[in-house]
């Protein structure tokens, strides 16, 4: 999933490019108003991180045209100024969530995951799917209500696979999830993962979670139980 | 005595009274004194005409004709009353006119010019008198003292004077009353533009107007300009104020947010726990002080009425998407006449910061009701179906930054905040507790 970071203060923005790279999300960075607009109509983009107070042009501005140009994708306020003037101004503007500088960085986190899920089409944070449910709060995977020990990497394989259950994931999608841009990538990796999730989730090969689609991707194939 | 029109229409009226009382009692008392004199006139020519009329007899005394030449006095009550005496006390004639009446002629008046006087008959009627007092010298060469009366009564001069009177009184009723009219018109003609500058004030505070329309009479025009100079650096200033306040606010935060960025990572050797406390000393301090109630900053001239009802939809409408996963039924009901005269940013903070609380704290549930209290304004009361707010934490509560519970942030800054707007614009906030269950948030604020 590609983030767009538009942030023009240098070592917020750094920070967050950094964290946010560090969870798994591939991220595109701008510094000022009009190339984050830029990057925010131009480029795939699944979520949109915007500060309303950009040199070039203010955030208000980017967030209304980023929805003119058609752009449904969630999009996250940073905000100095939390008067709710410009709180609601911003979630009128087309916003859908926003963050009070001076943020934790966790908190903005949180956000990110949460609009995604809803963009996913879920409406609760336990995303679960027949004898599947992930909490994306406590990152916690149950099969059965069974507790399943997953790793970081396994946990952020089957959660951007359950966020959008039903569609097809290519390799380089979930490879970008698990590395940063600049990493060396190896296909098979990805592979390995995928087995290991299906032996931990499903041992006897009854519930059959996740569907493999040659040359395509990955499918995410339990049919949806919680949410929407 | 508010209004120069009617300032002036007091003013108006009162010289009008003294000026028309004075004319009216002038123009009596010269019509009066007329009547007056031609009366003595006419009761002169009836002592000639008795003069002339007595006669001596044989006996060398004065009688009357039987048939006198004025017939009013041979006609009983004709009002015209006539008596001739000898030696001063004994009645040698009285006219016919006389019968049945007693007239209280007094005692002879001196010899000389004739003496008038009024007398009042028994019944009331007033009447003028004339009397003359004459040594009748006879053939014999004696004189015999004779005084000669007459009186005429004064109803018919009443009459014609009270008749006078009214008319007076009406016309100069109806003058004055013309006049008073043509004054107003007058006076609505010349206080027209004051009019026209005291609605467009009216205007201005409701915010229906930006400014007052110049091209009025040369006095006024230049009040209008320099009024709207005033107006326009009244706002420009509270608007720069406030801009610079939220631009130090954001200048302070984005530094504040990028330290904690950084010590996000856990940089070796930094006591990371410390810092991030002074961050929210910090925080709390630029969140609380630099968010002056735009109230506080400008006067309230020109400042004017929030669009109540739209407001709450937005800020609504943001909330709902902040709040998806909760999805909390967020009722709001406002009544046709609350009004709220204000800055609509200030007025987002009141219901925002509530609003906001409730949505963090509700179960499912959250309502809000926007009303008129006695005296106009709006009274905004949010309820939710939370845990609600103990009663000695609620008095904490509206002690400023002090907070309830750290794991939600910003109750405590938001409820200080809601309740300095609320003050500055001498409203009240009070804590209770809801029918939903939860808290009850009560916000009233007087139409300032």
């Amino acid at each position: 999933m590609r983030i767009l970071v538009i942030e023009d203060d240098e070592t917020l923005l750094a920070s967050l490019v950094q964290q946010l790279g560090d969870a798994g999300f591939g991220v595109e960075q701008a510094a000022d108003g009009r190339e984050g607009l830029y990057f925010a109509t131009e480029y795939p983009v699944d979520l949109a991180i915007v500060d309303l107070g950009l040199p070039e042009m203010n955030g208000l501005d980017v967030i209304r045209q980023t929805r003119e140009a058609g752009k449904t994708y969630p999009i996250l306020i940073l905000t100095a100024r939390d008067r709710w003037q410009d709180k609601v101004d911003g979630l009128a503007a087309g916003a859908d969530d926003y963050v009070v500088k001076p943020f934790h960085i966790e908190e903005v986190l949180a956000r990110v995951n949460a609009l995604l899920r809803r963009s996913g089409g879920w409406a609760s944070s336990v995303l679960t799917a027949g004898p599947v449910s992930l909490d994306t709060n406590r990152q916690e995977l149950r099969v059965n209500d069974q507790l399943i020990d997953l790793t970081g990497y396994e946990y952020r394989i089957v959660e951007h696979l359950m966020m959008r259950a039903g569609e097809v994931i290519s390799k380089t999608e979930l490879t970008d999830r698990l590395y940063d841009q600049d990493f060396e990538r190896d296909s098979n990796v990805i592979e390995v993962f995928i087995g290991r999730l299906r032996k931990k989730m499903d041992p006897d090969n009854s519930i059959k979670p996740i569907e493999t689609l040659r040359g395509r991707g990955y499918r995410f194939a339990l049919e949806r139980t919680g949410g929407d | 005595m508010s209004s120069l029109s009617s300032r002036l229409l007091l003013a108006v009226s009162l010289l009008l009274l003294v000026f028309f009382g004075a004319t009216i009692v002038v123009l009596d008392s010269a019509f009066r004194e007329a009547g007056e004199q031609a009366e003595r006139d006419i009761l002169d020519g009836q002592l000639i005409t008795l003069l002339a009329a007595a006669d001596p007899n044989e006996a060398g005394e004065l009688v009357m004709p039987l048939v006198m030449p004025e017939p009013r006095l041979g006609a009983i009550g004709s009002g015209l009353y006539a008596e001739l005496r000898e030696n001063g006390d004994s009645t040698v004639w009285r006219s016919d006119s006389t019968l049945g009446l007693d007239i209280p002629f007094g005692a002879p008046p001196p010899s000389g010019p004739p003496v008038f006087s009024y007398l009042t008959l028994d019944d009331g009627t007033p009447l003028m008198s004339m009397a003359i007092s004459v040594d009748w010298e006879l053939a014999n060469g004696d004189l015999r003292p004779y005084s000669f009366y007459v009186a005429e009564s004064l109803d018919s001069f009443n009459a014609q004077l009270a008749a006078f009177r009214r008319q007076l009184f009406s016309w100069f009723a109806a003058v004055a009353l013309i006049m008073l009219l043509s004054i107003s018109l007058v006076m609505r003609y010349v206080l027209s533009p004051l009019r026209q500058i005291e609605d467009e004030i009216s205007e201005i505070e409701d915010g229906r107007r930006e400014s007052l329309t110049e091209g009025l009479p040369t006095e006024l025009d230049r009040v209008a300009r320099n009024m709207n100079l005033l107006i326009g650096s009244e706002r420009g200033r509270s608007e720069r104020y406030r801009q610079t306040l939220d631009n130090l606010a954001h200048s302070l935060k984005t530094p504040l947010a990028a330290i904690r960025a950084v010590l996000s990572d856990r940089p070796a050797g930094v006591d990371s726990d410390k810092i991030e406390q002074q961050i929210e000393r910090m925080n709390d301090i630029v969140r609380y002080q630099l968010r002056k109630p735009a109230a506080l900053v400008s006067d309230g001239f020109g400042v004017g009425l929030v669009d109540i009802p739209n407001q709450l939809d937005r800020l609504v409408d943001g909330l709902r998407k902040v709040y998806k996963d909760k999805s909390p039924s967020i009722d709001v009901s406002v009544a046709p006449n609350a009004a709220f005269r204000g800055d609509t940013g200030d007025f987002l903070e009141l219901a925002g910061n509530l609003i906001d609380n409730a949505c963090k704290w509700c179960e499912s549930r959250v309502r809000v009701t926007v009303s008129v209290p006695d005296g106009g304004g709006m009274e905004l009361v949010v309820a939710d179906d939370g845990p609600g707010i103990p009663e000695e934490a609620a008095e904490l509560l509206l002690k400023r930054g002090m907070r309830l519970d750290e794991s939600a942030p910003g109750h405590g800054i938001g409820l200080a905040v809601v309740k300095d707007i609320a003050a500055a614009q001498g409203g009240e906030l009070a804590i209770g507790s809801a029918d939903l269950g939860g808290a009850e948030i009560r916000v009233s604020v007087p139409l300032g």
